[in-house]
């Protein structure tokens, strides 16, 4: 890794008082621990050599020596090399200088620890809340160690987050926190002059559900993978997959080949339904339901398939740390290529409509624009960062699982807009097909579990990306005792790429509102990882009809 | 005779505007490789709105009188119409001016709804509902302005039997293709159903609106869309006159249903477009429907 080595070199001349050490535990895996002081700096430096952001993983290792833990992770994708930036402070003064103002993306992970761990970073642009409910008491950081997992604060009531403020001679149209465009809940504050969009505010996080936290005080290692599959709905593989990676690689452990190309095929098979699923959504959202009914067609076979394979329609439960739980046998093989063949003559009759429709043309050129610039800046991934010419692609860029062996083209256009997502999006449906007819043939022969004998020695970092279908996801985990993992951050692809949506809304139409959210394929839930679930305090009240009715009409 | 017609007009439109719907909805859901529901569940649909409770959720005589209003209107102008090519004891008592006062009045009904209802969203929908009838509405009144124009009368019967009086001229063949690609955005359906748009502003005027109001509203946008393709066939197509009313009547019941076919072809075909890029394509459908009567006068 010459790369990896010039950029040590060139770190240690510029910052040799605030880097403490470097550490390579695999080749393509930088960590740098530095001082507090230095975190700014260093930062922007990576940043500023074309080190893609990726997330910032805060943890509380008070118990150990009093400090809360920060790591700023950055990957090079050309040199194909992660670097991660750790530091550290005393809990007693928990500051830290922001990196947002250098690293705009960085902005969420920070308002995350400010809110979980308690931490403070100054300088931070927008330190407002981020995960936290409204009514979450003051002072309790649901992150820390010495906070139980099931901790239950009391509601409180008429609390309410602050929108920012509206621009003056603009007026607000609240999307959600329910709205047929959003699937999901959140909540947006569009301000609006007419019908262009002069600005907006999010309010998301609505359905926490505490996995990182659940899984770092309740589960061990080995059932992770089944709670990962369930951060998301449509990308379920990705997790898994992405989470028994780090933990593989912390561990030092090589899986089966085999079962690396099972993982491949899962992966793929995931793409090809989540981009059925992404084009059918948007052809709902701009109003042309026979594109959303025929993609969604397709995509039924593709379910009944992982059906046969599996045993589920989704959720597979196929990938566990070590390899997979289910071979392919021939009959498998067989039943896969002559589905591959249908949806990838179906998608073809698909695309030609599509390239084809004015009206589909009217509705996404120009729309949602974005530069390339604007894109690296804010560290956008997969297919929209592909739609504004950013040749990025996990799968390519760092080799995972089979994908080494595959041969594939990475679509990439620079209409900057959401057509170039369609297009990027329906090409990456035929490169699928493409990986798993490649994938079913070379795959050798072998065992599809390999079973994990020495315990995990604890206080290991690891980082993991995966491809998903909607960008790339990142996984970093900090092993740990009693066989389950000390930290471990999840970051979906909506998190960067949500983080961008305001710069593409600017200066938009409102009726173009829903189909540019669409097009980062958002999955609110993926970002709403944290939080302890806050229940009410288990007396049950049933309200009748008359009491809804009163509450739903004006007070 | 003549006063029977109107109760038969009256009759056939209530009755048949939401079969028509019907099969828009079951031939949408054959492109798109569906079941789709019974040909005659818009009836289902208006009947169980009507049992249903009327939440008032604006609490102001606006909001409680437009539905009235924009199913009164339509019924009026139904009962002015000559539906089966014959004038009805109405008919000489209006003229087409009139109609397109009472189908506006329709419209503004709509707007008064959702003004009145209070909703951002419906106040988006209306912004866009007036903005749509400005600009489509010049079309519906060249239509019959050429006629005038050709038969020099403004009575109903004269004018819309102009193309059965004067002939088939270049300018009717313009005026029908200009009518033709309006009357997407006249009946509110892709790519023009901006308005209602589900997906941005959740139906947008009608979006506090249920039970017996809501079904008013439903009933009154079927009859709308009936109406619309009833004139069509009235103004265009003046052949198959058998001279028996019954006759004629099946007839032209049959044509509509085929502009119906046309309608849910079209709609289940294209994605609903933006206002700003809609009033671009109306801009244009006015300058032809303008030329139409251009033409229309030098008597080509």
């Amino acid at each position: 890794m010459k790369a990896l080595e010039q950029l040590k070199d060139e770190l240690k001349s510029k910052f040799n008082n605030d880097i403490i050490k470097f550490e390579t535990p695999i080749d393509d895996r930088l960590f740098i621990d530095v001082k507090k002081e230095g975190i700014k700096g260093i930062s922007k430096e990576i940043f500023g050599r074309g080190g893609r952001y990726l997330v910032s993983i805060g943890y509380d290792n008070i118990a150990r020596d009093n400090t809360l833990g920060m790591v700023h992770t950055f990957a090079f994708d050309k040199e194909s090399y992660f670097v991660c930036v750790r530091t550290s402070v005393p809990e007693s003064d928990p500051v830290l200088d922001s990196i947002t103002p250098d690293v705009p993306n960085a902005g969420w992970s920070e308002r995350e620890y400010m809110d979980l761990l308690g931490m403070k970073f100054t300088g931070h642009p927008k330190p407002k809340k981020l995960v936290l409910a409204d009514d979450w008491p003051e002072g309790i950081h649901p992150l820390r160690k010495d906070v139980p997992y099931n901790l239950m604060p009391p509601p409180a009531e008429n609390v309410a987050y602050q929108m920012d403020e509206c621009p003056e001679g603009c007026s607000v149209v609240p999307v959600g926190p329910f709205h047929p465009s959003l699937h999901e809940p959140n909540h947006w504050a569009i301000f609006v002059d007419g019908e262009t969009i002069k600005g907006c505010d999010y309010r998301g996080f609505m359905t926490h559900r505490g996995i990182e936290k659940l899984c770092t005080t309740q589960i061990s290692y080995n059932e992770v993978p089944f709670i990962a599959e369930r951060i998301c709905g449509i990308c379920g593989s990705v997790h898994a997959t992405a989470y028994s990676q780090a933990v593989e690689m912390a561990a030092g452990f090589k899986i089966s080949r085999r079962s690396e190309f099972i993982r491949t095929i899962m992966l793929e098979i995931e793409r090809l339904h989540s981009h059925l699923l992404w084009l059918g959504v948007a052809g709902h959202l701009i109003g042309f339901d026979t594109v959303f009914m025929q993609a969604w067609r397709i995509r039924e076979a593709i379910m009944w398939l992982c059906e046969r394979i599996t045993g589920n329609r989704k959720t597979y439960g196929m990938i566990v740390i070590g390899g997979v739980r289910r071979d392919i046998t021939p009959e498998l093989k067989e039943d896969i290529l002559n589905v591959m063949k249908k949806v990838d003559d179906e998608c073809n009759v698909v695309y030609k409509a599509i390239i084809g429709d004015t009206t589909i043309h009217k509705r996404s050129k120009g729309v949602g624009y974005m530069t390339k610039e604007e894109a690296i800046q804010w560290s956008i991934v997969g297919p929209p960062a592909r739609a504004r010419g950013v040749d990025i692609d996990a799968r390519r860029d760092h080799p995972y699982a089979a994908y080494d062996e595959m041969a594939f083209d990475v679509p990439v256009v620079d209409t900057n807009d959401v057509w170039g997502t369609v297009v990027v999006r329906v090409l990456e449906i035929f490169e699928a097909v493409k990986i798993i007819r490649q994938a079913l043939e070379l795959m050798p022969a072998g065992p599809i579990m390999t079973e994990m004998d020495e315990v995990i020695a604890p206080l290991k970092h690891a980082i993991s990306n995966v491809e998903a279908p909607r960008g790339e996801a990142v996984h970093y985990v900090i092993t740990g005792e009693e066989n389950r993992a000390d930290r471990w951050r999840v970051r979906a692809p909506t998190y960067p790429n949500l983080q961008g949506v305001p710069t593409m809304l600017l200066n938009e139409q409102f009726g173009d509102f829903p189909i540019i959210l669409g097009s980062i394929d958002p999955c609110f839930s993926c970002t709403d990882r944290v939080q302890v679930v806050n229940i009410k305090s288990g007396k049950v009240n049933v309200m009748s009809q008359r009491d809804l009715e009163k509450m739903s009409r004006r007070a | 005779m003549e006063a029977v017609y109107i109760i038969i007009n009256i009759l056939v439109f209530l009755g048949l505007a939401p079969l028509f719907e019907g099969i828009i909805r079951k031939l949408t859901a054959k492109v798109q490789s569906r079941q789709g529901p019974p040909i005659y569940q818009p009836y289902m649909d208006i009947l169980k709105l009507l049992g249903k409770e009327t939440i008032n959720s604006a609490d102001n005589w606006g909001f409680k009188v437009a539905p009235l209003m924009a199913f009164a209107s339509i019924v009026s102008v139904i009962a002015f119409f000559p539906l089966a090519n014959r004038a009805n004891l109405l008919t000489p008592y209006a003229d087409v001016i009139m109609i397109i006062y009472l189908l506006t009045l329709g419209g503004i009904a709509v707007l008064l709804g959702a003004l009145s209802s209070k909703n951002t969203y419906a106040m988006i929908g209306a912004s866009r509902e007036m903005v749509t009838m400005i600009m489509v509405e010049p079309v519906l009144a060249m239509t019959l302005i050429m006629g005038a124009v050709k038969v020099k009368s403004l009575g109903i019967d004269m004018t819309m039997f102009s193309t059965n009086y004067a002939g088939y001229g270049w300018s009717v063949v313009l005026m029908l293709v200009v009518y033709l690609m309006a009357l997407q955005a006249f009946i509110g359906r892709q790519p023009f159903d901006i308005s209602e748009a589900e997906i941005e502003i959740l139906e947008g005027p009608f979006i506090e609106y249920s039970g017996p109001n809501y079904a008013l509203f439903k009933y009154y946008m079927m009859l709308k869309q009936m109406f619309y393709a009833a004139l069509f066939v009235v103004v265009f197509i003046p052949y198959f006159n058998t001279g028996f009313y019954i006759a004629d009547l099946i007839v032209q019941i049959v044509e509509i249903g085929l502009i119906f076919v046309f309608i849910s072809v079209i709609g289940s075909t294209n994605a609903r477009l933006r206002i700003d890029q809609a009033i671009k394509f109306y801009t244009v459908l006015i300058v032809l429907s303008l030329c139409a009567v251009g033409l229309s006068v030098y008597g080509i």
